[in-house]
């Protein structure tokens, strides 16, 4: 065996380099030592997430929620005849830092990803700081099954799998954007974005990465068209 | 959103992360609360566009560290797992390996705070070394150190050494 436990810790917490983490998987396929080391950490890992993953199932106490649910009652309420001053006060205070942190983020975003960002509708959004699918993206990976998708889909949806936070992703290829979406409340988080395959430069890259990109952050193997099938209709949970 | 529904977007997780830092469930809900508690009232250093998920996971953890020393002064030894008090005083090389196969509470409960911390963060929560180290204002080399430690001795105790 030739790599650290440092590695093979980075490895399976998915912080290594694409490259090099196929030259590990490569390995471990025909070095029993290095899959054990591999099969030992990925083995805490999953012992310690069925353990506390179902702590955020649990219902929430109603103490903890009294807190937030108060404090929203303790905000004056607006009274009903204000000024006109009052009300554009109140107007700008209430939205004034939210929409230029908007905008200023779906402007980084369409630079960023070189798609259209006055196109309608946006494949992507954000949500509280995070990129999160939106439009015909999240329609595609809330509805598309990759055993049964048309040949001429604006979204292809690869593979889904379960990662080692315990949620459904799904990586996908659009003609602008490719990556993979991973499901939380909010919906699905992009966890890794790239350029889709109409830069058709990148369209043999982008796919190994995006496979290596899965690999990595996979807890298992990824669903058969029956899982696939299943975790849809349980809503990707 | 309003900054409240986001933090209830978040509290199962927040949750999740308390329980593996303090152990028992009151405790972890007691920390939670104060970390509410903590996050209304310091809502305004909150920066738009920042994770407000990391923000609240940092609050927490200073209070939880803030906590055991308060009670470390106090002499006040926080409650830890039943298991965990049968062998604590041993340093985890002196444990027989697998001595707590099954008791991940005990197990954990036996890791130093700043190992634990990383832990969870890690494995269970899912975030990045680089996002560790910003949540804990660590250098990542003291995350990779310290996740390295905390593997060890969790799998020397819960017996996963080969």
């Amino acid at each position: 065996m030739t790599y650290d436990k440092a590695i093979i810790a980075a490895f399976v917490d998915g912080e290594l380099d694409d490259l090099t983490a196929r030259r590990i998987e490569r390995e471990a396929a025909t070095d029993a030592a290095l899959a054990d080391e591999i099969a030992r950490h990925r083995a805490l890992t999953d012992r310690l997430q069925r353990h506390y993953g179902p702590v955020a199932d649990e219902t929430i106490p109603d103490d903890l929620l009294k807190l937030l649910a108060r404090s929203e009652a303790e905000a004056p309420a607006p009274a009903a005849d204000t000024s006109l001053a009052a009300r554009r006060e109140a107007k700008r205070t209430r939205f004034a830092p939210m929409h230029w942190g908007a905008i200023a983020a779906s402007l980084v975003l369409g630079l960023a990803l070189g798609t259209q960002p006055w196109g309608a509708p946006a494949d992507v959004a954000t949500e509280g700081g995070a990129l999160v699918a939106s439009g015909a993206l999240a329609a595609a990976l809330d509805t598309q099954l990759a055993s049964n998708q048309g040949a001429d889909a604006p979204v292809r949806i690869g593979l889904s799998f379960r990662d080692r936070a315990g949620r459904t992703c799904r990586s996908f290829e659009g003609a602008a954007l490719a990556g993979i979406g991973c499901r939380s409340d909010d919906g699905w988080t992009l966890e890794r974005t790239m350029p889709g395959n109409r830069q058709a430069d990148y369209r043999q890259a982008g796919s190994g990465d995006l496979a290596a990109a899965a690999a990595a952050m996979m807890a298992g193997d990824p669903f058969d068209e029956a899982a696939e099938r299943k975790a849809r209709a349980e809503g990707w949970r | 959103m309003r900054f409240e529904d986001q933090l209830i977007d978040i509290l199962p997780r927040l949750r999740r992360f308390a329980r593996g830092l303090a152990g028992s469930a009151a405790d972890a809900d007691d920390l939670c609360q104060a970390a509410i508690e903590r996050a209304l009232k310091s809502q305004g250093q909150w920066q738009q566009g920042t994770r407000l998920d990391s923000w609240m996971y940092r609050i927490t953890r200073n209070l939880w560290i803030d906590e055991r020393r308060a009670s470390g002064r106090r002499g006040v030894h926080a409650p830890i797992d039943e298991a965990a008090v049968q062998v604590a005083g041993d340093t985890a090389d002196s444990v027989e390996a697998g001595t707590l196969r099954g008791d991940i509470d005990g197990a954990m409960a036996r890791l130093p705070d700043e190992q634990r911390e990383v832990v969870i963060l890690v494995l269970v929560e899912g975030y990045a070394y680089r996002e560790a180290a910003e949540i804990l204002d660590v250098p990542i080399g003291t995350v990779t150190s310290r996740l390295a430690r905390g593997r060890d001795t969790l799998m020397h105790l819960l017996g996963e050494a080969a």
